[in-house]
């Protein structure tokens, strides 16, 4: 079996989750009332790396109720310095502990020349960028049974220098690293604004067949830039992306990400039954 | 590996403000000082760059009032205020309640010097920041004694503001833990 047919097969008997929220200890008890609304929860994994047993419970908790995907930031698989390995076992103990269906991280890195930046970086489309990838995938993996899935990242930062464009650097690290996608449709449909183009052609360019779960938020003009603030409703043009991306993707889950000035989580939950219907509509739930 | 150098620039482009003033000045021979022989990052991308780090900083933001809501409340809008003051370099430690310490020991200096207002702004800000000891760094013990009404004051800002006062009164407050692994006890008079 070649291995591009293997990893397609390994990603379409994944589960379909449905619809589900990232997440955030300030609604914790509300959802916990609501947990037939939401389909699973997302959490940021890396909160519970390190963490006091009071966070530990509450985890405890969460899984009782839920299915959790653990997403996390800061294992930095771009850097070029390498994945730091003492974190990443942490990661693998609590991913043993959780049994998800699969994990994710990003396409980027968040350390370098002992700066820890808290959120990622983009690379640079180069063939050099995709052979780090590559090489701190494989090592996770080799860590990690449990399927990894890997995230775009929207930044306003290009790096010079670039061999490809970005929908071929992504393919270029999933297939060579043997992962599935997390498709951030706010992060593409922000891109394509700030950079002129449009969110259809960079999707139409993507391995839209390795895409397993979708992240979208809400957007903010910001000096005529849209970025990704999660502290908005979710426009319109976002609600026809994801339609758009779950009607040609095999999308096993829709994950709503909400920070900063949380709305009310009926507001949020009104979101998620929107997204659920996009996917009812597309077949990929009932 | 032009790579790890590329990325090491970017850091510390992305996080120190004083580091990024000076490459902007003169981007090529930074680039060049830093090791880099390729394509360096020229003017063109001095703004990306400028909005990169006025994205991780917004992050950095969200993350320590996440920790410090008494803190965020009682100082309202100054809060990012301060905060942008204090995040013109690479945050301390890996983890946001690093972070959030580190700005905690900035509003101190602050106060020392410039003063902050309101003044019990203050005692919460230490407040939060000996429960992120106890809780985060595997504190066993963890005691502050501070000059306002801590209680008082939480509870009066979980309903809205706080009216005009001093509110000067001796708080004395305690996090124990029985072992690390045992759940954290908080005491508070």
């Amino acid at each position: 079996m070649g291995r591009k047919t293997e990893i397609t097969n390994l990603l379409a008997h994944l589960p379909r989750l449905g619809v589900g929220l990232a997440y955030r200890e300030s609604f914790r008890d509300e959802l916990l009332h609501h947990q037939s609304e939401v389909d699973f929860v997302e959490i940021i994994g890396d909160h519970y790396i390190d963490a006091p047993p009071e966070r530990m419970d509450e985890l405890a908790l969460l899984s009782e109720h839920f299915t959790i995907l653990p997403h996390f930031t800061n294992l930095s698989l771009g850097t070029a310095e390498g994945i730091d390995p003492v974190y990443l076992e942490k990661i693998a103990n609590l991913i043993r502990r959780l049994n998800p269906p699969w994990w994710s991280e990003h396409i980027g890195f968040t350390r370098a020349g002992g700066i820890h930046l808290g959120q990622s970086a983009p690379l640079p489309f180069t063939q050099e960028a995709v052979e780090v990838m590559t090489k701190n995938i494989i090592t996770a993996r080799r860590a990690i049974a449990t399927p990894l899935m890997l995230e775009n990242v929207c930044s306003p930062l290009a790096w010079p220098g670039g061999e490809m464009d970005e929908p071929t650097f992504i393919s270029e690290v999933l297939r060579s690293g043997g992962t599935g996608l997390l498709l951030d449709v706010s992060s593409l449909l922000n891109h394509a604004v700030n950079l002129g183009g449009t969110p259809a052609t960079f999707l139409e360019k993507l391995p839209l067949d390795r895409v397993v779960q979708v992240h979208f938020s809400g957007g903010q003009d910001a000096c005529g830039q849209l970025v990704e603030s999660r502290a908005h409703p979710i426009p319109e043009a976002l609600w026809q992306l994801l339609d758009d991306a779950v009607a040609r993707a095999p999308v096993r889950c829709i994950c709503l990400e909400r920070d900063d000035v949380l709305p009310p989580l009926s507001e949020m939950l009104g979101e998620v039954e929107r997204a659920r219907a996009i996917g009812r509509q597309h077949q990929r739930w009932s | 590996m032009e790579l790890a150098l590329q990325q090491k620039l970017v850091a510390q482009l992305a996080s120190d403000r004083a580091f990024r003033e000076t490459f902007f000045a003169d981007p090529a021979r930074v680039a060049a000082s830093e090791g880099l022989t390729g394509e360096a990052l020229s003017q063109s991308h001095c703004e990306q760059l400028r909005q990169f780090a006025r994205v991780l900083q917004h992050r950095r933001l969200a993350q320590v009032g996440e920790l410090l809501p008494l803190t965020h409340k009682a100082l309202g809008t100054r809060f990012a205020d301060l905060f942008h003051n204090y995040a013109i370099t690479p945050p301390s430690g890996t983890r946001p309640c690093e972070d959030a310490l580190g700005f905690v020991r900035h509003l101190k200096q602050h106060a020392a010097t410039e003063g902050l207002e309101p003044a019990w702004s203050l005692s919460l800000a230490r407040y939060e920041a000996a429960q992120i000891e106890a809780t985060w760094l595997d504190e066993r013990l963890v005691f502050r004694c501070l000059p306002h009404a801590v209680r008082k004051l939480s509870a009066l800002l979980a309903v809205g503001d706080v009216p005009a006062g001093s509110y000067r009164r001796l708080s004395l407050a305690l996090w124990w833990r029985t072992s690390t692994r045992s759940r954290l006890k908080h005491w508070l008079r």
